[in-house]
This record gives C-alpha cells, sequence and structure tokens, in this order.
C-alpha cells in the first residue's frame, strides 16, 4: 500500500479540528473544540441543544470562519487550501435552506455540476439516488414544497452524489420517518464499509449507539469526553453517560405540579 | 393592547441595531435623511403661510399631499419593501381578533421614521393654514394632516399586501402584473400635469387639478384647512367622511388579504406527470455549457422566475422601465436622461442579489465556487431577462418617439449604463448583503433593512448616472455622429466597467464567502 503525500495533519485522519473558537457577539458558542476523527470511522457528535454542534462543523467544513485554531479534512487545511478540502467533502448542513425552487432532480444536477462531474454520470447517479431515497425520479414538484423527511433525503443525496470520502451531516435523522432512516442507516453503513468516513451529529442515543464506531459528547461549546464507543460507554447505557457528562437535572416531581 | 404591538416593533427595531456597527450607522443616516427631509418638507410647505400666498396655498397643499400618498404607495413597491419586522404569519397562533391584530399592526407601522418624517413635513401645512385662516382652519388642518398620515400607512400596507397575495398563486400572477402597469400608468397623467404646468406656466390648469384633488382621497386630508380659511367650513365634514371611509376600507381590504396571507395557500398541486428527461437536460436549457457555469446560470434563470421576491423586482422593474421612457417619450422632451436612468434601474435589482436566496448560498460555499464564476454567472442569469428587455424599451422609445434612427444610440445609452450600474452594483451586492426575513411576502423587509435597501438603491443609481455622463455629453456634442457610434460605444463602456466591477466583486466573493453566507442568513 503506498501512503498518499504527507500533506498536513495527521496521517489517517479523515478529519482533525485543533483548538476552534467561535465567539457570536457576547455568547462563546465554541470554546476551543479540538477532535481526531480516524478514517473509515463512523462518527457520532452529541450534545444537548445549543451545545455547538452546528457551529463546530459549520467550522470544520469551511462554511463558518473560526475565531482561532486549524481544521483539516483530509490533510487539507479548510481555511488555507478550501478548493482542495471541499473536492472530497460532501456536506449535509442542518439549519439551512436548499435552492428550494428546483425540483429534486434539478438541484441534483446542479450540485453535480458545480462539483465539476460529467453531465452523464451526473444523469445516471441521480437517478439512481432519486430511485433508492424514492424520491421520485419523474418528480415535478419543487423541493419547497417538500415534505421535512423529503428535504433531508435530497439533502443528503446531494452530499452524496460526487462520491466524497468524508461526509459531514448535521441532524442527518431529524425529521425522518423510520422507514427512511432505516434507508439511510444501511446506505451509511455501506458507505462506511467501502472505506468513507462519516460524521455526524444528532441528540438521538439510540442511533448513535446502533451506528457508531467512535462519538464525542460536546456541552456547552466544549468537548467532554470523546473516543471509540466501547471506550466512552463502558459497562453503562450511552443515555446515562450522556446525560453525567452534560449535567442535566433529573425531575422530582415537585416542579409542575400544575400540570 | 396596541400599545404592546407598538413596544413589540420598537424593540426588534432596537435589537436588530444592537451589536451591529454598521447597521447602526446606516440608521444614523437614514434618520439624518429623514430629518433633513422632514425640516425640509415643512419649510416648502409653511412658505405658503408665511408669505401670505392663499393661492398657492390652494395649489402646493393637495397637490403635495396627493404626490406624499403616492409616494407610500409607490416608494415601497418600486424601492424600499415594506418594514414587516411584525410579519402577521408569526400572530396566526395567537388569540387574537382580527381588529385588534389590523389595529395592532397598523398602529405598529406608524411607529418608524418615514411615519414620523411625513408627520413633521406635512406639519408646515398646519403653520400655512393657521397663519392664512385662524386657529380653527389650523385645527382642521391638523385633523386633516394627521388622518393623511393615516391614510399614507394604510394605503402602503393595503397595496403591498394585496401583491404579495396576488403574487402567491400561480393563476393571479399575470392579473397582478397587469395591476400594476395600470398602477405605473396612472404616473402617466400626473407627468403631463407637471410637464404641462412647468412649461407653459398655466397656473389656472395647475389650480383646476389642484381643486379636482382635493375632492379625492389623495388630496382631501390636506386641504381642509384651507376649506376653513377660504369660508368654505361645510366642506370639511364631506371630506372627513371620504378621508375616513378611505381607510377604513383599504383596512379592511389589507386585512382580507393578510387572512389569506396567514392561512397560506401551500401549493395544492393538481396530478402531475412524470417527467422523464434527463436530470441535467431539466435543470439546463439547451443553449447553457454542460459544466459548472451553465448549471449556475440556469439556477439563477429559474431562480428568478419561481422565486417571488425575485419576480417581483423583475416585473416591477419591467413596468417600469418600460413605462416612464414611453411616457416620456410620447409627451415630453425626449426620453434621453430617462434611459440613463432605466439602465442603471435595471442593474439595481442585484444590489442584494445573494440576500435573495439566504442561507441556501451554503450550497455553493461548500462546493466552493470561484467568486468569479459565480458573480458572472449570476449577472448573465439576470441579463438574460433585463437585455431583452432593455432591447424593447430601446426599440419602443424610437418608435413612439418619432425618431427610429435613435434606436440603436439608445440601445447603446442603456448598454453603458448597465454594464456601468453592474460594475457598481456586484461589488455592493457582495459587500454589503443583508438578510431578507423569511416570510412570503416578496415586498417584506427587516426592519432597518428598508432603509439600508433604499439607500445602496439610490446610491447606485447616483453612481451609475454619474458614472454614465460622459456617454450622455458625447450624445449631446456628437450630434448625428452619435447616431452611427452611440452603440458600439455605449457596448465597449458598459463592459469595460462590468469587466472591472465584476473583477472587483469576484476577488471579494473569494475572500469573504464565509462572511457573505453569514450576512445573508437570517438570524434565528
Amino acid at each position: 500500500m503506498t501512503l498518499p503525500v504527507q500533506r498536513q495533519g495527521e496521517a489517517g485522519q479523515a478529519m482533525s479540528l485543533r483548538g476552534l473558537v467561535k465567539q457570536f457577539d457576547t455568547k462563546l458558542a465554541v470554546a476551543g473544540v479540538s477532535l481526531e476523527v480516524p478514517a473509515g470511522s463512523f462518527y457520532g457528535l452529541l450534545g444537548p441543544n445549543g451545545a455547538g454542534k452546528t457551529t463546530t462543523l459549520s467550522m470544520a467544513v469551511g462554511l463558518l470562519r473560526p475565531d482561532a485554531g486549524q481544521a483539516f479534512l483530509l490533510g487539507y487545511d479548510v481555511w488555507a487550501d478550501p478548493a482542495g478540502a471541499k473536492k472530497l467533502l460532501g456536506v449535509l448542513p442542518d439549519g439551512v435552506r436548499l435552492f428550494d425552487r428546483l425540483t429534486g432532480a434539478e438541484l441534483l444536477a446542479y450540485h453535480g455540476l458545480l462539483r465539476g462531474m460529467d453531465a452523464a454520470v451526473v444523469d445516471q447517479r441521480a437517478r439512481e439516488l432519486l430511485d433508492v431515497l424514492e424520491l421520485g425520479a419523474g418528480n415535478r414538484t419543487l423541493i419547497v414544497d417538500y415534505s421535512a423527511g423529503m428535504k433531508k433525503k435530497i439533502g443528503l443525496a446531494c452530499a452524496l452524489l460526487h462520491a466524497p470520502r468524508l461526509l459531514v451531516l448535521d441532524e442527518p435523522f431529524e425529521a425522518v420517518d423510520p422507514v427512511s432512516a432505516a434507508l439511510i442507516r444501511d446506505i451509511l453503513q455501506r458507505y462506511v464499509a467501502g472505506g468513507g468516513t462519516v460524521v455526524f451529529s444528532s441528540h438521538v442515543m439510540e442511533v448513535v449507539e446502533r451506528l457508531c464506531s467512535h462519538v464525542a459528547i460536546l456541552a456547552a461549546g466544549a468537548i467532554r469526553v470523546h473516543g471509540p464507543l466501547e471506550q466512552v460507554r463502558g459497562q453503562r447505557s450511552l443515555e446515562d453517560v450522556f446525560v453525567q457528562v452534560v449535567g442535566g437535572r433529573t425531575a422530582t416531581g415537585s416542579e409542575l405540579a400544575w400540570l | 393592547m396596541v400599545v404592546t404591538f407598538v413596544r413589540l416593533k420598537l424593540r426588534i427595531m432596537a435589537n436588530g441595531l444592537r451589536g451591529q456597527t454598521s447597521r447602526v450607522a446606516v440608521f444614523v443616516v437614514g434618520a439624518i435623511a429623514a430629518l433633513c427631509l422632514a425640516v425640509g418638507g415643512w419649510f416648502v410647505f409653511a412658505l405658503p403661510g408665511l408669505l401670505g400666498e392663499e393661492r398657492a396655498a390652494g395649489m402646493l397643499l393637495p397637490l403635495g399631499g396627493a404626490a406624499l400618498v403616492l409616494g407610500w404607495l409607490f416608494l415601497p413597491l418600486v424601492f424600499f419593501g415594506v418594514d414587516e419586522s411584525l410579519d402577521p404569519a408569526r400572530f396566526a397562533l395567537l388569540p387574537l381578533r382580527r381588529r385588534t391584530l389590523i389595529s395592532g399592526l397598523f398602529v405598529a407601522s406608524l411607529a418608524g421614521l418615514p411615519a414620523v418624517a411625513t408627520l413633521v413635513a406635512t406639519g408646515g401645512m398646519v403653520d400655512t393654514a393657521r397663519r392664512l385662516g385662524g386657529p380653527f382652519a389650523g385645527l382642521a388642518q391638523l385633523v386633516g394632516v394627521v388622518l393623511g398620515l393615516l391614510l399614507c400607512a394604510a394605503i402602503s400596507r393595503s397595496v403591498t399586501s394585496a401583491f404579495a397575495t396576488a403574487l402567491r398563486s400561480r393563476r393571479a400572477r399575470d392579473l397582478a402584473t397587469i395591476l400594476l402597469a395600470v398602477v405605473a400608468a396612472l404616473l402617466g397623467p400626473l407627468q403631463l400635469a407637471a410637464a404641462a404646468g412647468a412649461e407653459h406656466a398655466d397656473w389656472d390648469r395647475v389650480a383646476d387639478v389642484a381643486a379636482v384633488l382635493s375632492w379625492t382621497p389623495l388630496g382631501a386630508p390636506y386641504s381642509m384647512g384651507l376649506d376653513v380659511a377660504e369660508g368654505r367650513a361645510w366642506a370639511v365634514p364631506i371630506k372627513l367622511v371620504l378621508v375616513l371611509a378611505s381607510i377604513t376600507g383599504l383596512l379592511w381590504w389589507w386585512s382580507a388579504t393578510l387572512e389569506r396571507a396567514m392561512v397560506g395557500t401551500a401549493g395544492a398541486a393538481g396530478p402531475q406527470t412524470a417527467d422523464t428527461s434527463l436530470p441535467v437536460a431539466r435543470l439546463l436549457f439547451r443553449w447553457l455549457p454542460r459544466n459548472r457555469f451553465g448549471a449556475l446560470v440556469a439556477r439563477e434563470v429559474r431562480y428568478w422566475w419561481r422565486e417571488n421576491r425575485r419576480r417581483a423586482t423583475l416585473i416591477t422593474f419591467s413596468v417600469v422601465g418600460v413605462f416612464l421612457p414611453v411616457v416620456l417619450a410620447a409627451t415630453g422632451p425626449g426620453p434621453g436622461p430617462m434611459l440613463l436612468f432605466v439602465g442603471a434601474l435595471a442593474a439595481v435589482s442585484l444590489a442584494n442579489q445573494f440576500g435573495f436566496e439566504g442561507s441556501a448560498y451554503a450550497a455553493n460555499v461548500a462546493a466552493g465556487v470561484p467568486g468569479r464564476v459565480e458573480v458572472h454567472s449570476r449577472a448573465a442569469g439576470y441579463s438574460v431577462y433585463v437585455v431583452p428587455l432593455l432591447v424593447a424599451i430601446a426599440i419602443v422609445v424610437g418608435i413612439v418617439s418619432g425618431r427610429p434612427a435613435t434606436i440603436p444610440s439608445a440601445l447603446g445609452v442603456l448598454a453603458a449604463t448597465y454594464g456601468v450600474g453592474l460594475g457598481l452594483v456586484l461589488p455592493i451586492s457582495v459587500r454589503a448583503a443583508y438578510a431578507l426575513p423569511d416570510t412570503s411576502n416578496p415586498f417584506a423587509m427587516n426592519s432597518g433593512a428598508g432603509l439600508t435597501k433604499g439607500l445602496m438603491t439610490f446610491a447606485a443609481l447616483f453612481g451609475a448616472v454619474v458614472v454614465s455622463v460622459p456617454i450622455q455629453v458625447a450624445a449631446f456634442l456628437l450630434g448625428d455622429v452619435w447616431l452611427w457610434i452611440g452603440l458600439p460605444v455605449g457596448l465597449a463602456y458598459g463592459a469595460g466597467a462590468y469587466l472591472l466591477g465584476s473583477r472587483v466583486a469576484g476577488r471579494l466573493v473569494d475572500t469573504r464567502m464565509p462572511e457573505l453566507l453569514a450576512a445573508v442568513t437570517p438570524r434565528r
């Protein structure tokens, strides 16, 4: 096996974040996140609402400029060499609109051509993706009229279209019905088995526990725990670890008595 | 209850400014501009009273007042948009009666710089009426001025809301276009009157127009004090009824369209036939290259038609752009300077082009589209609509004014100003992009953004017209020679300016991609 040319960042790391910091107005959203994601891993980023998951992932993929710190994707420095890093990356951002005045097929064609793919390849893959994700290859509906789950699926299709080596997915299972979720899980597992790397954020423990080889728990803008799933979980359930790490409160029964 | 709405509006305005130095600066500039207009207006309207010119007052007050009302009607449609920081749809779930909601939103819409400026400016009329007819005339005029402000707000709210509703459904879109055209055509007679008045100094005719206007809702509120001063106090109650009925009618219309907006008309799509063509062929038009540039242009072209905000912009421009020069060509001295304005106005529509799609721009950032390609493709996508339109304008104006030989040179002027406009507007669109609210009203603006939009629009318009002055001077000096060289010179001038501007804009995009994305993402 020949090693790729040593670029920056550690070899064998699909994503490598070093001391990322982001401040919004007065709020410190991300306070120095460092994370190593090994190539070929299925990495779950867990955290309560407002922990900074989306902010961290946005900085990692080049959508949001960090105040400090570095991000390497497959060895490319995202902020020094964005073109190199973005070529091998597929992103599904959360809370970001799609170009929703296009139909699903049009959006896929747009993304494919934007990535510099050959038109014939785009056609073939786009039809296959629309078919597999049950979005309908002949569907004329504009994406703005899609349901929330369909929007997630077309977003995922756009991220997959150019066969990236690294997939960064922000809340890929939110609003997706169980049948589609199972389908997406299968697709992602096959993708990882084929040598790809997936990083995704979620706050659904079951999904993370079932899929991930590695997890990291983010709270209040900092990584609290990270490592291989078995190591983080130990003998307990992931949910127990999560609640303990995040420091959530448990209801005693005395509050909200009027309900 | 109404107070709650006003406080909410003011609170949203204040929060929008918090921690944003540039927005505070724009707000301050806007406030100063509003102050100047207010004080200037006050003096103009107070002047007849100071001079004791009853006849001048009889013309100025109704005409000036009517102009103000029309301004409130047109400026939001064409330039500013309406401040929809209180988006009606957000109140849909609250247990509010429609009456409460409408009165609350209506009063809240008065809490803003334009309303205050208008009130101060028209305050000069009260002074005039008092000087000419004593305290009772002043009092009557004061009532009229306040009612006039309410009329202004009601007319701008109801019309923008009605257009928003109309533009939303595909069926009514064509109807809305025609309606807008008719409304714009109403400008024609006004221009005629103004031109006739200025040319022949035929004050009697102007006085007649003013007298007629003062019996329409446009001029009625502003002539009440004068009626008292001239011993026609019996007219005041009639005009009161007229104005109040107009305001009530407009508010009722507004509430009807609001109801429809709040319920929403989400796509009731009928059974569809499957599209069997390949995805790339569905996105691209046949004349576009099958690559990145082609995809970007195709998306832009589809967006200019499919997205409400862009379609509204496009329709407004085509109506204004065609009507103004044609009316001038048919009636006045010729469309010359107006063509400069039209070419620049075409480009100004792109001043916030990144704001139109909002956070969807993330797709282009994630794919790392180079700034040069981004900027060129956007200009190309828009030009697909605008260039044929400009050609049509040049031809129609040439024919209407009876001088077909001027068509090529007129086209040259349009090309030059459009190119210069793009050259100025493209860097602005990158550097000064701002987020638009996520509503279905294409005229909606965040609080303060309307001001930003207006200021930027005027700055770009003014800049484009100034930079294009050499072309106009050349046309004037060269005479007949210009008819021959106007087109190539204009094209070259415009192309040069465009290349320069797009280069700057492309570099800006390359260095500021994430900042640009953050700027156009609505704050949640």
